[in-house]
């Protein structure tokens, strides 16, 4: 689709302890695509996850990420990722907007008052929970303020951790809408779900995982959302 | 590397959590009032001292003037010696509580007085001192505990450890600066009451930064040992209240089990003279003088005292109706005796305090304790020491008395103004004290 | 009704039980505690026992001397004295209490009251200063902690796992649930009790009174019941484990660490003692109107030697029937004891005062409270070593004035004022050695059991307000109780 890749991994393995977690994955996202690894539960989907971010260092082959190897430059790659883990729990004493204040000093980001505002109103999170604790939100405003703070990092590559789960329909819908903003503004997202449905109205490209090994690949094709049957289909033969 | 951005943020993060304030000023609260009870305490000791002073001056002067003979006299004084508290020692009460630091001597068989203890009620000395070393020696340790055991098991149960560190422009900033910023706090409330305090007691600049630095000291090892724990890979997985009981058994073992053990095996190791030992053996042989022949009892003080070889003879009309001479004699010659015994004990006592030494680099606490009773001078060699000023003291009343008695009998009162003075160390005197001082000494 | 009840309690009991094996602190700290206790207990019981031995040993060895002495002067045997020692009572196996900071022996002698020596904490470098691992100090701040770690979790765990409502769903009522935890705990910490109850058996073959060993180890069963409910409480109470032990530990540390020192420094501030040094003084003063004992023509002696003469119409002391420095002697020390003991008293009632201060923290911390229970039952209190010294004083004024007596009665007064005039007169003025069996042989023993109890008693009484406190709280717990 597009031209430069954003993030690749060459025949890339991850084993710990004498078990395979991860088997050979091959492939590559442009700039401004919204790519999703479906997989089971043990498919190895944390496991890339965690490798593309840093926390974890490939066996053999590479994961690059703006053309860095990130086993070699962590630090310079976490400077341009914005990470959404599963089922955030951001801190619950603090409010959704201290929260974004913590998080963005810790990332070394300046943010005016008025940035952080209209990326509140772009997330759709009502202004009049703004200041309330986390602990008083519901999992979808949660998952806002998460996004309000991938958004504020400017970051070109969002990397997400089953960001749908535990959603309800209409916050799905808002989610997707989001994502598909934020891709079209240039932004590349890596996306780790188990949601077959939602990941084929928003990914311009799918692939599946099952023990380590990818199993299948799925474009989209114009506009057309991708034939969620068929992902299903091959998602659940392949069990 | 940090910035201050780091720190500011981190400070007002941890400053948002109600627990920690609420800590800060638990601790706050805790050091004032162990400072000032042992500061009251240190009071106390004083204004005794400076009345016991008072008494004995007049007690004395009430025996000098009814007695007419040096052997009464040496008989019926008594000189009041005693250990003032250091400027430090409010914080640190040591082994003053255990130790003796007053007595009453006379010019009798020291041996036989030497021992006694006018220590302080022994219930509470066995409830145990509440004081600022005590504080700092077991409390802060729990303490540091409780507020660093889930620095990084806190982030990791809440699953913000990854999100923390992925988002972090500098990871290791955030933690760094989240440890100071709850460090130093905790430093300051400690220290602050201390240094007031300390100031008030007019301690030494140099003894009061080495009891910061003790202090400091004592909150980075322990600091160590918990984010050690907390940051080994081996327990990464355990949860944050499982590293907790990992820390709180090392507290244990090293605040209580090996200073026991350690205290055990000294025993077995350094043999001590049984104190009974000593004052039986002491008071027979001056009880035994009584019924040997005098001559027995001179030709063995004349071994250590030969200078006095020639005046052993009695004269009934010379030196009153009763030799005082020779009693004098035997009570010394009794000291003599014992000496060895007395000497080991000291001894023993040392050597178990070196002893301890090297088992306290193995517990933490007690070498906090330890080094600040070192600093207060309040440790086991600074109450040997004043034992020993007493022991020196002692000899200068036997000198005195010892020339009165044998080369000049003839009793005169004014003789007696040169009767020698007890001075504890002179840079713990007051001023109020020191005048005093300075008009008793010859 | 009653068999499935207690039949939901006991499932919830084992499966407790089943948890605390498989992890790993629980399992740590059970067998730490119990290997703990049992090496303080054993440690504790060879240096009592060894104390024992070496104080009644160095206790014969002194009335050996006393009787053995040979012909002599009377009055040097006022002066050579009596050493005194006491032995430990049977409980300080246990509660060794105040044994190590009171001297043991005391020099008895005319004319002055002395103050105990040797006390072992001197000889200890400062390496017991924090604790001495007593099996006391273990079951009263060591043992509250190892409740704490197995089981702040015991209920908060379940809601945090999620099996809270699943159990509440089969059938299970919140009493039940938490009662079957309390269980539990009570039976692990009654692990830490054993080696107690142990010792304790070992005691009551001794002679101490069964009754007196029987509420000592019910004091301590009480207070590791009460924590067990303290421990059971907050952890029902609070939803997150974390803050179950945080809270646990706090009030840990305010108990068992913090309170009975500030105890200790309260007393000493409300009610400042003068010391026996000081005290000193004031008796000197007061026995300075008194007289000089060893002069007989002492200006105070000038009414005694009046009666005297007239009791046995003589014109002169040397015509009288017995010795009038003997008479002196005894007149003297009599006047000079009553003095003597005014002051000890006074100082025993502060020290006295002193204590029941820093007893009444037994109302703010259940340790506390059962320190001081156990320290007067096992006759280790200062109560006890009072006693001792009451005794020693009374066996004092017994041999000094039965040694009077002999002066009195058995030494001619003419030899006696001529003692000092040659070598041989001294010789003639001494009495026989079989006169020194007034000295009465000294054995120690503590209060009477009944004696022990009464005063126990209050603090009984604080003990017993803490368990109903304790399940209050409990109460309050389970009420509040929501999944």
């Amino acid at each position: 689709m597009t031209s430069k890749s954003v993030i690749s991994a060459s025949e890339l393995s991850v084993r710990i302890d004498q078990r395979t977690i991860l088997d050979n994955l091959n492939f590559e996202v442009g700039k401004g695509e919204v790519f999703a690894l479906l997989g089971g539960n043990g498919a190895g989907k944390s496991t890339t996850l965690k490798t593309f971010l840093g926390l974890m260092k490939p066996s053999t082959g590479t994961a690059s990420v703006m053309g860095m190897s990130v086993a070699d430059n962590t630090n310079e790659v976490q400077k341009s990722v914005a990470y959404l883990p599963e089922s955030v729990t951001l801190y619950g004493h603090l409010s959704g907007y201290e929260n974004i204040r913590y998080f963005l000093s810790v990332a070394g980001v300046e943010k005016t008052d008025d940035a952080i505002h209209e990326a509140l109103n772009k997330v759709a999170l009502q202004e009049n929970a703004w200041h309330n604790t986390l602990s008083n939100y519901s999992k979808g405003m949660r998952q806002k303020t998460a996004i309000a703070l991938a958004i504020l990092r400017n970051a070109p590559v969002l990397f997400l951790d089953e960001p749908t789960s535990g959603l309800d329909p209409a916050a799905i819908d808002e989610f997707n809408s989001l994502v598909s903003e934020l891709a079209n503004n240039g932004a590349t997202i890596f996306m780790v779900t188990h949601d077959v449905y939602g990941a084929c109205q928003v990914a311009h490209r799918i692939v599946l995982l099952s023990n380590g090994k990818l199993t299948g690949s799925f474009e989209r094709v114009g506009d057309t959302p991708i034939d969620t049957e068929a992902v299903h289909a091959a998602f659940a033969g392949r069990k | 590397m940090m910035r201050f951005n780091d720190i500011k943020r981190e400070a007002g993060f941890v400053f948002a959590h109600r627990q920690f304030k609420l800590t800060l000023l638990v601790v706050f609260l805790l050091s004032t009032v162990a400072l000032w009870s042992g500061h009251a305490e240190m009071q106390a000791q004083q204004a005794t001292i400076e009345r016991l002073l008072e008494k004995d001056t007049v007690e004395r002067e009430a025996v000098l003037s009814h007695q007419n003979s040096y052997g009464m006299v040496a008989y019926y004084a008594f000189h009041l010696t005693y250990a003032p508290p250091s400027p430090l020692a409010f914080a640190v009460v040591g082994e003053r509580d255990v130790f003796p630091w007053k007595h009453r001597i006379r010019m009798l068989a020291l041996e036989g007085q030497i021992y006694e203890s006018d220590t302080d009620n022994p219930e509470l000395a066995f409830l145990g001192r509440f004081d600022f070393a005590f504080v700092v020696s077991v409390l802060l340790p729990l303490f540091i505990i409780l507020l660093l055991y889930d620095l990084k098991a806190k982030e990791r149960e809440a699953r913000r450890f990854d999100l923390l560190n992925v988002t972090a422009r500098n990871s290791h900033a955030v933690w760094t600066s989240r440890t100071l910023v709850t460090l130093v706090p905790l430093a300051l409330v400690t220290l602050i009451p201390f240094i007031a305090f300390a100031i008030v007691n007019d301690a030494s600049l140099r003894s009061i930064l080495l009891a910061c630095v003790i202090v400091l000291g004592t909150i980075s090892v322990w600091s160590a040992i918990v984010l050690a724990i907390g940051a080994a890979q081996r327990f990464a997985k355990y949860s944050a209240t499982h590293l907790a009981s990992l820390m709180l058994g090392v507290c244990l073992i090293t605040t209580v089990i090996v200073p026991v053990t350690g205290h055990t095996v000294i025993n077995a190791i350094v043999d001590t003279p049984e104190g009974g030992d000593i004052v039986l053996t002491q008071r027979e042989a001056v009880n035994g003088a009584w019924d040997k022949p005098i001559e027995a009892t001179w030709e063995k003080f004349i071994e250590t005292h030969p200078q006095w070889a020639d005046y052993t003879a009695y004269d009934p009309k010379r030196d009153g109706s009763f030799n005082w001479k020779w009693y004098f004699a035997f009570q010394q010659v009794g000291d003599e005796s014992a000496s060895e015994l007395s000497n080991a004990y000291q001894q023993a006592t040392i050597q178990k305090n070196q002893l301890a030494g090297y088992v306290s680099l193995l517990s933490p606490s007690l070498l906090t304790q330890r080094l600040l009773s070192n600093t207060a001078s309040t440790n086991v060699q600074s109450m040997i020491n004043y034992e020993n000023k007493v022991r020196a003291f002692h000899a200068s009343l036997r000198e005195f008395y010892y020339q009165q008695l044998f080369a000049a009998p003839e009793f005169s009162e004014s003789s007696l103004k040169q009767l020698p003075q007890f001075t504890p160390t002179s840079q713990f005197t007051r001023k109020t004290m020191n005048t005093q001082e300075n008009t008793n000494e010859k | 009704m009653a068999g499935i009840i207690s039949n939901t309690i006991k499932t919830i009991c084992a499966e407790q039980w089943r948890y605390w094996l498989r992890t790993k602190v629980a399992t740590t700290v059970l067998i730490l505690g119990s290997v703990l206790t049992l090496a303080a207990l054993v440690v504790n019981a060879f240096h009592i026992e060894e104390a024992a031995h070496a104080r009644e040993h160095l206790q014969h060895e002194a009335e050996e001397r006393f009787l053995s002495q040979p012909d002599k002067h009377p009055h040097r045997m006022v002066h050579y004295g009596h050493y005194v020692f006491r032995t430990p009572t049977p409980l300080s196996v246990i509660e060794p209490g105040v044994d190590t900071y009171t001297g043991n022996a005391i020099f008895l002698e005319g004319h002055r009251q002395n103050s105990a020596m040797f006390a072992e904490q001197r000889q200890s470098a400062g390496l017991t200063r924090f604790s001495s691992l007593t099996p006391s100090f273990l079951a009263l701040v060591l043992a509250p902690l190892f409740i704490i770690l197995i089981g702040y979790g015991s209920v908060s765990r379940e809601r945090e796992a999620g099996t809270l409502t699943l159990l509440l769903t089969q059938g299970a009522s919140r009493w039940q649930l938490v009662l079957g935890k309390l269980v539990a705990l009570m039976l692990a910490s009654s692990i830490f009790l054993l080696p107690l109850l142990l010792a304790c058996l070992y005691v009551a073959f001794s002679n101490e009174s069964a009754l007196v060993v029987t509420l000592f180890c019910l004091g301590y069963a009480l207070y590791f019941l009460l924590w067990a409910v303290v421990v059971t409480a907050c952890s029902t109470l609070f939803e997150k484990s974390s803050a179950s032990f945080t809270v646990l530990i706090v009030i840990w540390m305010s108990a068992c660490i913090l309170l009975p020192r500030m105890g200790s420094s309260v007393a000493t501030s409300v009610e400042p003692s003068i010391g026996k040094l000081e005290a000193d003084f004031k008796v000197e003063e007061k026995l300075r109107s008194l007289g000089d004992g060893h002069d007989v023509n002492d200006p105070a002696f000038v009414k005694l030697k009046q009666d005297l003469l007239d009791k046995y119409n003589v014109d002169s002391v040397d015509d009288l029937p017995v010795n009038f420095r003997g008479i002196v002697a005894q007149y003297s020390e009599q006047r000079q004891a009553v003095v003597i003991n005014e002051f000890a008293e006074s100082r025993m009632q502060e020290e006295l005062a002193q204590a029941r201060i820093a007893r009444q923290f037994g109302w703010l911390s259940p340790t506390v409270a059962l320190r001081s229970f156990s320290t007067l039952l096992a006759g280790t209190s200062i109560e006890t070593h009072h006693r001792f010294l009451r005794e020693a004083e009374i066996l004092r004024m017994q041999f000094v004035q039965g040694l009077n007596k002999v002066h009195v009665e058995k030494l001619d007064y003419k030899l006696d004022m001529n003692r000092n005039s040659s070598e041989e007169a001294a010789d003639k003025a001494v009495v026989e050695a079989s006169n020194w069996a007034v000295l009465s042989e000294f054995s120690f023993q503590p209060e009477a059991p009944m004696a022990r109890l009464s005063s126990a008693a209050m603090y009984c009484l604080q003990l017993l307000l803490w368990v109903g406190v304790a399940a209050l709280l409990l109460k309050l717990a389970v009420r509040r109780f929501n999944p």
